[in-house]
């Protein structure tokens, strides 16, 4: 089953939290990167991006966030993805994004810990 | 004895219809003996050469017009998928070239869709002829079944 696409930011830590559902491809990830501008024209340019709701992402997905934390980059932003399903982590180790300033956490909370350690 | 099925789909060259591309050839590849993890690289593999058509197949923007011929044929425990379109063709030898990589770039992708597909695939193949379009033809077996 497909389920419907949808994207929301929560401001309940220090950055905000960007929760993704569904599936991130060509046709939904003008959505995710509409939600990205929102939260990196902000002073906070770090974000954590949380994928444990999609059930499926692929290279055009991994642009999306990639474009995100080049941009970001320059405000030394840091984009902290959560993200449990092994398939998912495949495509981001595959793809060689993890070598940036994108990181995989297996939990909401690891990501908090870095980000406490980090500020 | 050899046993070939075949599933044949036309997708128009639009977005939206990705995921259905996905939902078909995950419905296939669920009938043979691949795992999970398996049908999820033939999943991304298919969205790609498909995203690969929508975004670079055509100068313009492709419309309902433009359409993706899909052909997925099972052959005893071999999946095989053939991805086919009617764009402007391309010299396969820019493939993995530094101006290759730049152009996907503009369009905000990475330049690694083939990557991807060659990456989780067993055997891929790409045929390109200027003018007439590009066929990607992708393979994956599966694991025997135990008798």
């Amino acid at each position: 089953m497909i389920t419907e696409f949808s994207v929301d930011i929560e401001e309940k830590h220090s950055i905000p939290t960007i929760n993704v559902h569904g599936e991130i491809d060509i046709y939904t990830c003008g959505d995710l990167r509409k939600a990205f501008s929102k939260t990196t024209e902000k002073e906070t340019a770090s974000f954590i991006l949380n994928l444990t709701h999609i059930q499926y992402i692929d290279s055009t997905g991994l642009g999306t966030i990639a474009h995100a934390a080049q941009e970001i980059q320059q405000k030394n932003g840091h984009v902290y993805v959560i993200c449990t399903k092994p398939q998912i982590n495949k495509i981001f180790e595959v793809s060689g994004l993890l070598t940036k300033n994108i990181s995989l956490f297996e939990n909401e909370e690891q990501a908090i810990e870095k980000i406490g350690d980090q500020q | 004895m050899i046993k070939k099925n075949e599933v044949l789909l036309t997708i128009p060259c639009l977005p939206e219809y990705v995921g259905v591309a996905r939902l078909a050839v995950s419905g296939v590849a669920s009938r043979m003996n691949f795992s999970i993890d398996e049908i999820e690289d033939i999943k991304v593999s298919i969205s790609e050469a498909c995203t690969n058509v929508i975004q670079h197949a055509y100068e313009h923007t492709p419309t309902e017009n433009e359409i993706i011929d899909i052909k997925i044929s099972i052959t005893n425990d071999n999946l095989d998928i053939v991805v086919k379109d009617y764009g402007m063709g391309f010299d396969i030898s820019v493939l993995g070239s530094p101006e290759q990589k730049e152009k996907s770039k503009e369009k905000l992708g990475l330049g690694l869709g083939l990557t991807f597909i060659e990456n989780l695939m067993d055997n891929t193949n790409f045929q390109s002829e200027i003018g007439k379009g590009t066929t990607i033809q992708m393979a994956k077996t599966s694991p025997s079944l135990s008798h």
